[in-house]
């Protein structure tokens, strides 16, 4: 079992404010010094539906909510139908009695919010109020909190919120005793920490056309950007979002570009011609349940193997794909680095599952990488010379030299050429780039290794949380292996686990990355634990699936 | 001067091509440009794909051969990232009004200062001969044996519908005019474009009608609806010129005023000052 772990549900109807709630009860603990996990869940509507974040707290790592609630706020019937089963023993769950009548502790939220302005939105701030009084914060501390963070009609919101907590006072007054922590961290989204980290690599210019769950990079860049020297470009689709950033990048432009899954079938026409023309994009992919539409905002691995392999025709290509949201920081700057360094296009593959979720963090800006190109010094300039690492330096315009970039297979100076010889001189060039690619990467960390000894437990992306928090909850032992870079594949890391039997932890149906691990290094498979539902592991279920095949 | 704007690159247009009388006039314009005070260095081309798409090989100029429709999307990146560049793209009928019209409806509704030159020919010639979507309903190709059943579009009405802020026509076959509107479209600040007639000699040989039917403006409509109802027109006399120019504000600007990304860009130093405060103030 975990100690001083602590969980509070907030479930509510879309526009009821849950995410926000959530995100106040994150700031809430992050005060007491406790380190937070806040996952929302939401469906793809705006009014509406069943919406709900969970925010979970300990002193320590936390690496994954949990779904066994101490407090649960139900401020509609749907939620506390949804909910009731997720209380722990001693648990408090707090209902509005507007619409529940069969349980205990009832606050009637419907009838206090309709006597102010916006009943629906201010009814969330129960939730607040109510979490208030059960971990003990004053009257006075939670007029504190609502006043910085509901600045909009505060006087409403005070008057509601001090009403809810005079009320939940008779029940639940200091019900839970939270410790409070050595250290104060600051709590950001995984989509945050990788829009600071593009920012600390170097990026000039976003563009994205909106996708969950990339919308909110969107969002960051257009509200932070300026601070930053960045602009947000929001183009017609993401074939131009694509194009763009290459032009971008041809007059020396650092880029990002983001989407999920159907948004980047779209890119894959412009990701072939980043390839061919040598340009250094970065492109986020964040997966959710496909194919297709899918299910929009929930979570899903389901798209490991397209990001490995996009874009018609054979160039390199550089894939990598966060474990926590301190890593997506520094990976996003590296890979920003790499691309540039390397002159092909990346990828940033990551889930809904780290883009949207809330964690405790502790960041370093200094151990970023900043991307510069290698640049053209002095003699003839020739775009794409042949040199023996296959990387040509670069120039910019305005310059007196003729820069030639083309999409057609090309001579050394950039003119098109159909001549055998030539053809196979770019392929072998470009292939080159691949090989000083693998070289480089064998001098960085390219998997993540946690723990020792049996069991082997292969997982990725922000599955690798969910996999952390499960031992250490099931006080499990064994090894994590998490490959960070998936293309080139680090072989060279994991040759060493060939002839032992591992378990792959993955969030998909068919074991991509099993079968990869298997098909590139020799691993075999002693399980397979996977899950494809949209939700993200919790900690208790992953540990007793563990447990039953170790 | 012509003379150094001409590279090694084999020209394989073939003989006699509409495209010829467009780099003839391209590389005049450029000359012209030098004299107006726009460096050599400081106009960027790019193309898309199909025979127009090979100009890019015959004009020594800096730039990106883009892809098939792509090539106003590619201009309006390297506009954004250096705003200090003169983006001159050309394209074909198929790239800008088939496989790129939403890039180019774009282009002109956010008045990307930017100048796409359509090398307009009716036909999808590299590919032997299909039907364009600017070709005539009749036009018998490959893949149209009984002849294209569909309505030709009329670039100059739905880039003025769109809200270009230059509009204009040009046509291979007078050369000098065409360089003069290259000159104006490239020095507009905003959106221009120019479609430009012309024959292509083995799949749609338009010589002798052009030179029948094209006439120079003497003087730009006073009016958009002037210049759309002109624009309309498909008796008689083929009009060429600028249709319709007028200054609005041009995208870059409006998104990030006076700013240039690549030559103002913050250093590491200062970004890394900055996230560490944005952080600090987060929480």
């Amino acid at each position: 079992m975990k100690k001083d772990l602590f969980t509070v549900i907030i479930g509510g109807k879309a526009g009821q404010g849950t995410n926000k709630a959530g995100s106040v009860a994150a700031h809430l603990f992050s005060d007491m010094n406790r380190d937070v996990f806040q996952m929302n869940d939401y469906p793809s509507l705006i009014r509406g539906g069943h919406n709900f974040s969970v925010v979970s707290t300990s002193v320590g790592p936390l690496r994954s909510h949990y779904l066994e609630a101490n407090l649960i706020v139900a401020l509609d019937k749907k939620s506390y139908e949804t909910h009731k089963n997720h209380l722990v023993k001693n648990g408090v769950l707090v209902v509005n009695s507007d619409e529940v009548k069969e349980t205990e502790i009832g606050v009637p939220i419907t009838t206090e919010a309709k006597k102010h302005q916006n009943p629906m939105l201010i009814s969330g701030l129960a939730s607040i109020a109510i979490l208030a009084v059960a971990v003990g914060v004053s009257k006075e501390g939670l007029v504190e909190i609502i006043t910085k963070e509901y600045k909009r009609n505060l006087e409403d919101n005070v008057a509601f919120s001090t009403t809810i907590y005079e009320i939940a006072e008779k029940t639940i007054d200091h019900k839970f005793v939270l410790k409070r922590g050595n250290e104060k961290k600051k709590s950001l989204t995984g989509n945050d920490a990788i829009a600071l980290g593009a920012i600390a690599g170097g990026l000039d210019l976003y563009f994205a056309y909106p996708m969950t769950p990339s919308t909110s990079l969107l969002h960051f860049y257009a509200n932070n950007g300026q601070e930053f020297g960045v602009t947000a470009v929001q183009p017609e689709n993401e074939i131009a979002v694509a194009n763009m950033a290459i032009g971008a990048t041809f007059a020396g432009a650092r880029v990002m570009v983001a989407t999920s899954g159907g948004g980047f079938g779209l890119m894959q026409e412009a990701f072939s011609l980043a390839g061919m023309v040598e340009a250094p994009v970065l492109f986020y992919l964040g997966q959710r349940p496909g194919p297709s539409t899918g299910v929009p905002t929930y979570t899903e691995q389901g798209e490991l193997r397209y990001a490995l392999n996009p874009g018609h025709g054979e160039f390199p290509r550089i894939v990598a794909s966060p474990g926590s949201v301190e890593e997506a920081f520094s990976l996003t700057s590296e890979l920003l680095w790499l691309v540039w360094r390397f002159q092909t296009p990346g990828i940033l593959l990551t889930e809904k599952h780290l883009a949207e979720t809330t964690m405790s963090v502790t960041l370093d800006p200094e151990k970023t990488k900043w991307a510069e190109p290698l640049l053209h010094s002095s003699g003839e300039f020739k775009r794409y010379r042949d040199t023996p690492d296959g990387i040509s330096p670069l120039l910019f315009p305005p310059s007196s030299s003729i820069i030639k970039w083309s999409s057609y297979e090309h001579d050394e100076q950039g003119f098109t050429t159909e001549k055998p010889e030539e053809i196979a001189q770019m392929h072998e060039k470009r292939r080159r780039k691949l090989y000083s690619l693998i070289q480089y990467l064998q001098t960085i960390r390219t998997v993540n290794v946690f723990g020792t000894g049996e069991p082997f437990i292969f997982t990725f992306g922000s599955t690798t949380m969910s996999v952390l928090e499960a031992l250490e909850y099931g006080g499990i032992s064994g090894t994590v292996i998490q490959p960070v870079y998936l293309e080139p594949f680090p072989v060279w890391e994991l040759e060493k686990y060939r002839g032992k039997r591992g378990i792959v932890v993955e969030m998909n149906s068919t074991g991509q990355l099993a079968t990869i691990l298997h098909d590139k290094v020799g691993i075999e498979m002693k399980a397979l634990i996977q899950k494809y539902d949209g939700r993200p592991f919790t900690p208790t279920e992953l540990a007793t699936k563990i447990k039953e095949v170790t | 001067m012509v003379d150094q704007l001409a590279t090694t690159a084999e020209n394989t247009w073939c003989p006699g091509c509409g495209n010829f009388g467009i780099l003839n006039a391209m590389k005049k314009a450029i000359s012209m440009l030098e004299q107006h005070g726009i460096p050599r260095d400081h106009v960027i081309i790019s193309s898309g794909i199909g025979c127009h798409g090979k100009i890019f090989d015959y004009v020594n100029l800096s730039g990106l051969y883009s892809i098939h429709g792509r090539s106003m999307a590619t201009v309006q990146g390297i506009k954004l990232a250096n705003p200090e560049l003169k983006l001159i793209d050309f394209t074909g009928d198929g790239d800008a009004f088939g496989e790129g019209i939403s890039h180019i409806i774009f282009a002109a509704k956010r008045n990307a200062d930017i100048t796409v030159i359509t090398h307009d020919n009716g036909t999808y010639a590299l590919t032997t001969g299909q039907f364009s979507p600017t070709s005539s309903k009749g036009f018998k190709g490959p893949s149209t044996p009984r002849g294209n059943v569909e309505e030709p579009l009329n670039p100059l009405t739905l880039l003025m519908e769109v809200g270009a802020t230059f509009v204009a026509r040009g046509y291979a076959g007078k050369i000098d005019h065409l360089a003069d509107l290259i000159v104006k479209a490239v020095e507009h600040e905003g959106f221009s474009f120019i479609d430009v007639l012309q024959p292509s000699v083995v799949f749609n040989d338009t010589y002798k009608e052009y030179n029948d039917r094209v006439e120079i403006l003497e003087k730009q409509p006073r009016s958009y609806d002037e210049a759309v109802q002109l624009a309309k027109r498909r008796e008689g006399k083929l009009p060429i010129g600028v249709f319709y120019q007028v200054s609005k504000p041009v995208f870059h600007h409006e998104l990030y005023g006076e700013w240039n990304p690549v030559k103002n860009r913050l250093h590491r130093k200062e970004r890394l000052e900055k996230i560490k405060r944005f952080i600090e103030g987060e929480s």
